[in-house]
Order: structure tokens, then C-alpha cells, then sequence
């Protein structure tokens, strides 16, 4: 299954650069709040087209992990480099950054204030000056994508969870990131809502998008990651092939926790 | 016992003295409240700055203002200002001061009504690659100012209340004109207690229309 799966990627990314590059790379990177140190020693590298999953107990650094890689969070010391470049480098423009990288909240975070379509097109038009008329091009069609096209008009208040999550992933495709990350996005949906979701980030996958997925969905890590890492108490213990690791733990806590939620 | 000594005919003779006083008193409001939002935009947005170059003057300029009676400070612009060579007339002087005091208490309403916008709409914002002023352009301060209208709302009632102080600097405003008819009749009662009727007039409807602003938009959320 998973196999099929890779393979399928593969044949689909025939236009993506080189599968080996790397996109993503985090060396010893350290963050605490205050006392509380959230990560310790964080090594990590992400491929391009990698779909990479990261699970942990609730508290683990998850969540802090990924909010680095945009800079929503200041580590404290490490590196942490996108596309080669060190993002705390003078170089380094902050908002060009964010425009590479994608997120995806848990709270979706629409702006209320706005349409659908006005959410995914005012970064695009602030931030890329690019044109409305092609801006809102790129908007019905990414509406399309997610199978909201007739929401286009709709305020977020109008839309069920499900709907808004897949707006806000809209918008941020709207960027055409080279990275996306998702922050819990299915957790605050009603459980019948969660697979519609799952179903855009799959078809995400599919056309290669790397993507850095901080989840619960097992079903979801098991069918499409190419890698899960598994984190606690702001340490990675393990990482693996999903297979791997969920049927095969190595670490006694991965253990536990695996057999907790499975 | 008619009115306990309000006459009525009095009244009516003085009413078209006393409604060009009101439409001074609320020319003076609007200026000051129009002015005074910029004011409270800016130093509410300098408040709550990580900067102290901002939030240190903006932090001592709403505490100098909300500490001190407004009444000094109507007196310092139109008495005090003339010794630092700036001469001003009363009502530019009467407006100067209104609009500076109102700027204070707005700047609080605006620090508020951002504060109450939620994080996740500031990193929504950012992660999508827009700068802090774009964010609180496009993002923060729609929110925010459709969260304070009730709060402004209130602040131009009070303010219209409070411009009555500028009579002591001689403007033309509704309660001096009370007080010129009452120096003219020798009679305080009629004129003041008119006075104080014109002032509810316009304050009520005022308050229920910020009251009816306030409902709407709680349903709309």
C-alpha cells in the first residue's frame, strides 16, 4: 500500500526539481518559554516532496517545532535552514520567508471581516502586488481545488469547520508556497467534517507539495507520510517509515504512546 | 406651581439662541471626536508598541491627560499657550483642547479593541507574508474598529457633555448662551433647566443609537 503510494508520487512529481534535495534543515535547534525549555536539541531535514507527519504526546513541542520554521517562534540557539538559507541570516527577509512557507492552523484563522475569496486573494495582491483580475483567477482556482467554488462569496461565519479549513489552505496556497505546514488542522473539527480536510491535504500530496503535518490522524499519517517522527518533552526519539514505527516502535515511549492511540 | 416656575414662554422666546448653541456644542464635539480618533488611532497603535520610543510618550500623554481635570487643561491651551507665543482663538483654542483630552480616552478604546482581536489573526496574517503595518491595515484594525464603535459611540456622548467646560473660555456653546440669557432675565431656572433639556435631545437618541449598534453586531458575530 505504502509502496504503490510512493511510486504513484514519484510518476506525479516528474516536474518537481530533484527528490533528494533538501528543503528543510534543523540543527540543535533549542527554544524555551521562559523556564520551560519546549525543545531541546532539534535535528531534522525535509526533502522536497516529503510528506513528513510529526506526533507526540500533547506538550511534547509539536506545534513549537513548526511555528519555527516560519519564525513565529525565536529559537534560542541552533540553525534552522530553508532552501539553504539560514532564516535568522541578515539576508534573510522575514515576510519573503512566510511567502515560501505555508501554514495551516488548528483555528483556521480565516479573517471574519472578508469573503472567501477576499482571504485568499489579499496576500497575493499586498504582499505579491499581483494583479486582481489574475489574483482572483488563482483564487476561484484553488477554490476549485478544494471544491468550495461556490463559496467564493460567502463569509467564514457561513461556512461549517470543514469548509473554512479548506479555505485557509486555499489562502495559503495562494502564495505558492514551497512548503506547507499544517498545526493540528483537524483538531478542531467535528469528526465528520475531518475527512474532507484529510482529503484536500491528500490530493496536496499527491502533486508533490512537501509538507511538514503535526497531527493525530493516524489513518491519515499511515496512508500518505513518507515519514513520521515521533517527539516528547521537546526531543525527536524516533523517526521511521510509518509502517516502521507504528507497527515496530523502538523507543519504549513511542511504544506506549502508539499503543495508547491506535 | 406651573412647572415649578418654568415659564414656558420664556423658554420658547430663548430656544433659537439656545439651539445655535447647540449646533456650536455639536460642531465642537464632532471636530474634537473626529480629531481625537486620529489622535487615539495612533497613540492607542503607540500604546501597545514593543517600542518604548512609542509606547513611553504615548503611555505618558494618555496618563497626563486622564489625570488632570479637563478644565485645567481648557485653561492652559487658551491661557497658558499665549506665554509660549502660540495665540489661538477661543474656539480653535476650545477644540485643541477637547480634541487632545478625547485623543486620550480613545487611545485606551482603540488599545482595548486591538488587544481583543485574537493572536490567531495577527499569525494568520504574518505567516501569509504581510508586514505588522499591513496586518493592522487590512487584518487588525477593521476588526477592531467595528469592536470599538459602541466604545466611541459612548465617548462622543460624554465628550458632548464635557464641551460645556469650554464656556468658561467664552465659546458661544449651548450652556454659555444659557448663562447670557440668565444674566439678561435674572432668571438661572427657565434658561438652565432648558439648557439641560436640549442636552438630553441630543444625548438620547445618541445613546440609543449606539445601544441599537451595539445589538446589531452582536447577532452579526
Amino acid at each position: 500500500m505504502i509502496k504503490k503510494k510512493t511510486e504513484e508520487k514519484k510518476s506525479e512529481k516528474t516536474t518537481s526539481t530533484s527528490n533528494g534535495e533538501t528543503i528543510i534543515k534543523m540543527a540543535h535547534v533549542k527554544k524555551s518559554f521562559g523556564d520551560l525549555v519546549v525543545l531541546k536539541d532539534i535535528n531534522l531535514e525535509v526533502k522536497k516532496g516529503e510528506v513528513l507527519v510529526v506526533l507526540g504526546p500533547s506538550g511534547s513541542g509539536k506545534s513549537t517545532l513548526i511555528r519555527c520554521i516560519n519564525r513565529l517562534e525565536k529559537i534560542d540557539s541552533g540553525e534552522i535552514l530553508v532552501e539553504g538559507q539560514d532564516i535568522y541570516s541578515e539576508k534573510m527577509n522575514v515576510h519573503e520567508l512566510r511567502t515560501k512557507v505555508g501554514m495551516v492552523f488548528q483555528q483556521f484563522n480565516l479573517f471574519p471581516h472578508m469573503r472567501v475569496i477576499d482571504n485568499i486573494m489579499l496576500s497575493p495582491i499586498k504582499v505579491k502586488k499581483i494583479s486582481k483580475n489574475k489574483a482572483k483567477h488563482t483564487a476561484m482556482e484553488l477554490l476549485k481545488k478544494v471544491g468550495l467554488e461556490d463559496k467564493y462569496n460567502a463569509y467564514p461565519h457561513e461556512l461549517s469547520g470543514g469548509q473554512q479549513q479548506r479555505v485557509a489552505i486555499a489562502r495559503a496556497l495562494a502564495m505558492n508556497p514551497d512548503v506547507m505546514l499544517f498545526d493540528e488542522v483537524t483538531s478542531a473539527l467535528d469528526p465528520e467534517l475531518v475527512k474532507g480536510v484529510l482529503e484536500t491535504m491528500k490530493e496536496l500530496a499527491k502533486m508533490g507539495m512537501t509538507m511538514i503535518v503535526v497531527t493525530h490522524e493516524m489513518g491519515f499519517a499511515k496512508e500518505v507520510a513518507d515519514r513520521v517522527i515521533f517527539m516528547d518533552e521537546g526531543y525527536i526519539l524516533e523517526e521511521n517509515e510509518p509502517k516502521e514505527l507504528f507497527e515496530n516502535p523502538k523507543n519504549p515511549r513511542t511504544q506506549s504512546f502508539i499503543s495508547k492511540i491506535l | 406651581m406651573v412647572g415649578l416656575g418654568f415659564q414656558i414662554d420664556l423658554f420658547v422666546r430663548i430656544l433659537p439662541e439656545l439651539l445655535r448653541g447647540a449646533a456650536i456644542t455639536i460642531q465642537l464635539t464632532a471636530f474634537s471626536v473626529a480629531i481625537g480618533t486620529l489622535i487615539g488611532l495612533f497613540m492607542g497603535m503607540a500604546r501597545i508598541s514593543h517600542y518604548k520610543i512609542f509606547s513611553v510618550p504615548s503611555a505618558f500623554y494618555v496618563e497626563f491627560i486622564r489625570g488632570t481635570p479637563l478644565l485645567v487643561q481648557i485653561m492652559i491651551v487658551y491661557y497658558g499657550l499665549p506665554a509660549l507665543g502660540v495665540n489661538l482663538d477661543q474656539y480653535t483654542s476650545g477644540i485643541l483642547a477637547l480634541s487632545i483630552n478625547s485623543g486620550a480616552y480613545i487611545a485606551e478604546i482603540f488599545k482595548a479593541g486591538i488587544k481583543s482581536i485574537k493572536k490567531g489573526q495577527t499569525e494568520a496574517s504574518i505567516s501569509l507574508g504581510l508586514n505588522y503595518m499591513q496586518t493592522m491595515r487590512y487584518v487588525i484594525l477593521p476588526q477592531a474598529t467595528r469592536n470599538i464603535l459602541p466604545a466611541l459611540g459612548n465617548e462622543f456622548i460624554a465628550l458632548l457633555k464635557d464641551s460645556s467646560l469650554v464656556s468658561v473660555i467664552a465659546i458661544s456653546e449651548l450652556l454659555r448662551r444659557g448663562m447670557i440669557v440668565y444674566s439678561r432675565t435674572y432668571d438661572a431656572w427657565t434658561p438652565l433647566l432648558g439648557v439641560a433639556l436640549i442636552y438630553l435631545c441630543i444625548t438620547i437618541p445618541l445613546s440609543r443609537a449606539v445601544q441599537y449598534i451595539e445589538k446589531r453586531w452582536e447577532i452579526h458575530d
